[in-house]
């Protein structure tokens, strides 16, 4: 038999008091490890091979750069490299390196480690996704002596700087890359920033420690050394579970939380909604030039002016994101074209005199004995889908008889590309230079879907891609945009921005010139 | 008298969802496709049951998912009652190694379970409506075949099939006069079954977002874009997670009703 | 008196070892079948590696040789063979990591989450399906006989968001862990309460047990057990069973509750058609299909004298 004083009322309320006092001392003490929730897990994490986003969120801070650009102007700032000369022929860029960077293995930065970072990105047996393309036509680093470093280019590129300021092209130890090779080093990387990778567990976590010898951070970061000693990164892919995990009290910060859920939590009393601009290219729907009937401008434009964007980012997006004005996002890309405005008897008009009318009355145009079908395909992350689904809705209204498709995945996306049977498909990246259109616009463009062919085009792009000269960049990029515009190449929808929400606890979130990456180092507990 | 009661109930269901669903069309002036208000409106401020997430009347999307479901669930199970009938039968009156032979590959094809290889012949077609209903009438057919097979062989021992056999008929004359008819009974039951299966699998892959377009109103897809709502507004997900329930239920009902 | 003992012994042997080969031919014939599933019918590997951002068309014809995929595809299939015999699965077209290694570090999530479901799933329906059958006449076996055909009924998926609801209303968080393993474990009572419903309420009809319950209570528990001996076979079959759809169960509630697992790493290579990643993981969940059942065949005849004469 049990004693029965257990029960007893007092007992029993002195040890729930003994227990909400043990819980208030422990939550009065400073925590020591931050819980970041991260939205996508990616299928690799060496930033120098991989392309995803998301992996630069924990890794911006892991790496330091050559330069950096400053959040607000865009303008570039010294972070390894204190100095930079680039030659009159835009071929050769030299940077005079820090003397004091040591990895956070122990091994000294230095002219030749940077030369062992270039070699191992471009390496084509590595296949590099995203940061040898970064490299434009690139052909050699050079360690000049210790602390001078040379790249040289086959031909000028101007958006090289900026490729430079990423977490892409951030300085790895050679000695890491040379134990684990290609495959490996993703779980073992070494950098000189403020944090030191810890442990990756695909799917399930990224773990970061403050690297406390850190002394040589560029001027964008406040703080010398991290303030928090360690960042647990964990992975939410699906939307729905975001806000969950804010309110169970998993994270204490999380990105890309759905707007609904943004909101909601935004006006309870312990979360802040921080909403960030990501520059690059709107949410967009490239159409098809060269089959029918988006082979035709009437059509095109019809169809760019039946959509009713307003509506349709207040219905996703509430009042958070702006509506697209052109091929850029406003911010930082000060574009100049109007917002587009719906006008469904301007689209009617249009769709008339391209020659489509329901003649068969069967509520669906046709002309020439052919219906008016529009293949519509959608890719399946973010939000992407429910747009696709109001776009379809608005063009089933002018009369049109809409298959959409939503893609698997970004492979799958491809591979119906490459099938050809699409009026409309959607895609967009983001980038802080606007150099980011060639691929997209250039006749020979990788992600040309729209299959333009303008030698107009080309012109444009190539010049802004080989002119260091910022006005006449600007110039050539404004008058590609508004090309892009008249022809009705893309249907652009809304800018991107990242729905961040944090705890109170949290304070100083800081975020990179392109938008995805925090300053870790600058977070702070309290307020 | 429970089970008569309880067969009673399921039928009457599903014949009302079938009428609904026929029905639903006429009544409803709406297009479940068309954003007709505000997203996320209250059944209160928007009868009978307010609006999604892209402002679409979420009763006509229900109604009409409730179609989308039920054919999409027959036309799957059809696939599988044709496919493992004709196969069951073949193995039960031809030659042993024949039989031998399609039993190992339905063995093999069994032991990748279900939904598995469901998703495997998914990722071979490409995601769409058309896919999902393949996957799941042709992933169910190997389980069907056993079955169904095992129901024949039953009848085959039987005397006037013995009988019959000795008489001199060609095994092809048994398997449709004698074996397949004898069967009936049993093989309604096992469709029955198979069908309650089919509409639990064509929801998981739709809810598993595999149907290629989701403005395509079917109670998976219904469920699987509520879900992200519910906190907020959470009939978005339990009404179809109902449905497909009480759906499931009624037909596994009846099956075990005719067993 | 030894030979007689001994003769059904080698008997059983015989039977157990009769049953490892055709399991084990089960698997293989799965795997094979896989393999041409994927290879016949699915997407060119090349397109998918294309879409990761590999430019040059040459870069794409040293892929395709790098990956044997310029081979007949029956020397595709010997060569996969022979690295299987030596426990090589391949790489991942993403990640360029052995799919073994991804695998085992994915496996620990999901065997604790099914191990920890099934435990519940037994229990419950054990539970549920006693109190069904042995209240069978009163209203409280009737709740529980309606209530394991409803969870036979209901989808994962809408079990799982429910689970999401209600955890949502209560004001103390509930650990993460403790929902999904709760929602897996209903799905599998339902059916085996069912099972026990069936089998249970004829051996309940016996007049040994009618005797027992109108003398007492105690001594009717014990007799209980008599009654549920003989199911045991079916029990141990239908749980081996349930082990095995206890992989694809893990897919759906590891996607609702954003768990990692074996599951997502299966729908995530599918939707990215990284088929060697596929084929490893249906290959291991053949293997594991055959093997529970092999299991659960000889713990069937273990238990069971009669299915020993029988065969």
């Amino acid at each position: 038999m049990r004693p029965q004083y257990n029960h007893h009322p007092a007992r029993f309320l002195l040890i729930i008091l003994l227990g909400v006092f043990v819980s208030s001392c422990q939550s009065s003490q400073q925590p020591t490890t931050l819980r970041y929730g991260l939205t996508l897990a990616p299928s690799g994490l060496d930033p120098h091979l991989n392309a995803s986003a998301e992996l630069g969120i924990p890794l911006h801070s892991v790496y330091d750069t050559l330069v950096v650009r400053h959040p607000e102007t865009g303008e570039f700032l010294p972070s390894l490299a204190m100095a930079w000369h680039i030659s009159p022929d835009g071929r050769v860029y030299t940077f005079n390196l820090r003397h004091d960077v040591v990895f956070h293995d122990g091994n000294p930065f230095n002219a030749a480690a940077a030369v062992a970072n270039f070699d191992y990105t471009v390496n084509p047996e590595h296949n590099s996704q995203k940061a040898s393309a970064m490299l434009g036509p690139f052909k050699q680093a050079l360690a000049v002596d210790e602390f001078t470093l040379q790249l040289v280019l086959q031909e000028p590129f101007a958006p090289l700087l900026d490729s430079l300021s990423q977490v892409y092209l951030g300085m790895a130890s050679p000695e890491a890359l040379d134990q684990w090779g290609a495959s490996d080093y993703q779980f073992h990387q070494v950098g000189t920033g403020p944090y030191r990778f810890v442990e990756y567990i695909p799917n399930d976590h990224i773990i970061l420690e403050k690297f406390a010898d850190y002394s040589w951070g560029p001027e964008i970061y406040a703080n010398d050394t991290a303030a928090i000693e360690r960042i647990e990164f964990t992975f939410y892919e699906d939307p729905a579970t975001r806000a969950f995990a804010l309110e169970r009290d998993d994270v204490d910060i999380i990105g890309e939380v759905p707007p609904q859920d943004a909101l909601r939590l935004s006006e309870q009393a312990e979360f802040t909604l921080l909403p960030v601009p990501i520059p690059g290219q709107p949410l967009q729907y490239f159409l098809h030039t060269q089959r029918s009937p988006t082979d035709d401008l009437l059509v095109r434009r019809a169809l760019a002016a039946g959509v009713d964007r307003i509506r349709i980012t207040k219905t996703i997006f509430g009042d958070l994101s702006p509506i697209a004005k052109g091929a850029l996002s406003a911010h930082p890309f000060a574009s100049i074209l109007p917002t587009p405005q719906v006008n469904v008897p301007e689209a009617s008009a249009l769709l008339e005199q391209a020659g489509w009318s329901d003649t068969d009355d069967d509520g669906i145009l046709d002309k020439d004995g052919q219906e008016f079908q529009i293949d519509l395909i959608a890719p399946p992350w973010g939000s992407n889908p429910d747009v696709a689904q109001l776009i379809k809705a608005d063009w089933e209204d002018l009369g049109a008889e809409v298959n959409l498709v939503i893609a698997s995945s970004f492979s799958g996306l491809r591979q119906l590309q490459s099938e050809n049977q699409y009026h409309a498909i959607g895609l967009n990246f983001f980038g802080t230079d606007a150099d980011l259109l060639r691929p997209f616009y250039q006749s020979e463009g990788v992600y040309n879907w729209s299959q333009v062919q303008a030698a107009e085009l080309d012109e444009l792009l190539a010049s802004g891609a080989a002119h260091t000269d910022v006005p006449m960049r600007n110039a050539a990029y404004q008058q590609a945009g508004e090309y892009i515009a008249e022809q009705a190449l893309i249907l652009p929808i809304r800018d991107y921005v990242n729905l961040i929400v944090h705890r109170n606890s949290v304070s100083n979130i800081q975020f990179s010139a392109q938008g995805w990456f925090p300053f870790l180092i600058d977070l702070e507990f309290g307020s | 008298m429970r089970r008569k009661l309880g067969m009673v109930f399921s039928i009457g269901w599903i014949m009302g969802l079938v009428l609904l669903s026929v029905l639903g069309p006429l009544l409803m002036t709406l297009e479940p496709s068309q954003p007709i208000a505000d997203p996320l409106l209250s059944p209160r401020t928007h009868p009978p049951l307010g609006t999604d997430a892209l402002g679409r009347d979420f009763f006509s999307r229900v109604l009409y998912g409730s179609r989308w479901t039920l054919v999409a669930g027959s036309l799957a199970a059809a696939i599988t009652v044709l496919g493992g009938t004709s196969l069951g039968l073949a193995a039960s009156v031809s030659v042993r190694w024949i039989d031998r032979f399609l039993i190992g590959l339905i063995n093999a094809a069994l032991a990748i379970p279900g939904l598995l290889f469901a998703l495997l012949l998914t990722a071979s077609m490409g995601p769409g409506f058309r896919t999902v209903i393949l996957a799941i009438g042709f992933g169910l057919v190997p389980g069907y075949t056993r079955l169904a097979r095992a129901i024949f062989l039953q009848v085959r021992h039987e005397e006037f099939i013995l009988a019959a056999r000795s008489l001199g008929a060609r095994p092809i004359s048994i398997a449709f006069r004698h074996i397949l008819p004898n069967g009936l009974r049993g093989l309604m039951s096992l469709a029955a079954l198979h069908f309650s299966w089919s509409l639990m699998g064509i929801t998981t892959l739709t809810f598993l977002g595999l149907s290629g377009d989701p403005s395509i109103p079917e109670l998976g897809a219904l469920l699987n874009a509520g879900r992200q709502y519910i906190r907020t507004a959470p009939h978005l997900s339990l009404i179809p997670g109902t449905i497909i329930s009480l759906m499931v239920l009624a037909v596994y009902h009846i099956s075990d009703a005719l067993d | 008196m030894v030979p007689v003992s001994d003769r059904p012994r080698i008997r059983i042997l015989i039977l157990l070892l009769r049953r490892l080969g055709t399991g084990f031919l089960t698997a293989f014939a799965a795997l094979t079948l896989t393999f041409f599933i994927l290879r016949l019918v699915g997407s060119d590997p090349v397109d998918t590696l294309l879409a990761q951002g590999l430019t040059s068309l040459e870069q794409a014809e040293q892929l395709r040789k790098d990956l044997g995929l310029d081979q007949p595809i029956l020397n595709q299939y010997a060569s996969y063979l022979a690295g299987l015999f030596q426990g090589d699965l391949g790489a991942s077209l993403y990640t360029r990591r052995s799919v073994l290694q991804s695998i085992l570090e994915q496996f620990r999530w999901t065997l604790e989450l099914a191990f920890s479901g099934l435990v519940v799933g037994i229990l419950g329906g054990l539970l549920l399906g006693i109190s069904a059958s042995w209240w069978r006449e009163s209203s409280i076996g009737a709740f529980a006989a309606t209530l394991a055909s409803l969870l036979t009924a209901v989808p994962v998926a809408f079990l799982g968001i429910v689970a999401l609801w209600i955890s949502s209303k209560t004001p103390t968080s509930i650990p993460r862990t403790i929902l999904p393993t709760i929602v897996l474990g209903i799905t599998i009572s339902g059916p085996m309460a069912r099972l026990i419903l069936a089998h249970l309420s004829e051996s309940l009809e016996g007049p040994y047990i009618l005797a027992a319950r109108a003398r007492g209570i105690r001594r009717s528990f014990r007799l209980l057990w008599h009654a549920l001996r003989p199911i045991l076979p079916p029990l141990l079959s239908l749980i081996a069973l349930e082990a095995a759809f206890l992989f694809a169960g893990t897919v759906v509630t590891e996607t609702v509750f954003s768990r990692p697992g074996l599951g997502r790493l299966m729908v995530r290579a599918i939707l990215e058609g990284d088929y060697p990643v596929t084929q490893g993981l249906v290959t291991l969940a053949a293997l594991f299909y055959t093997g529970s059942h092999i299991i659960a065949d000889w713990l069937a005849l273990l238990f069971d004298p009669r299915l020993r004469e029988l065969s």
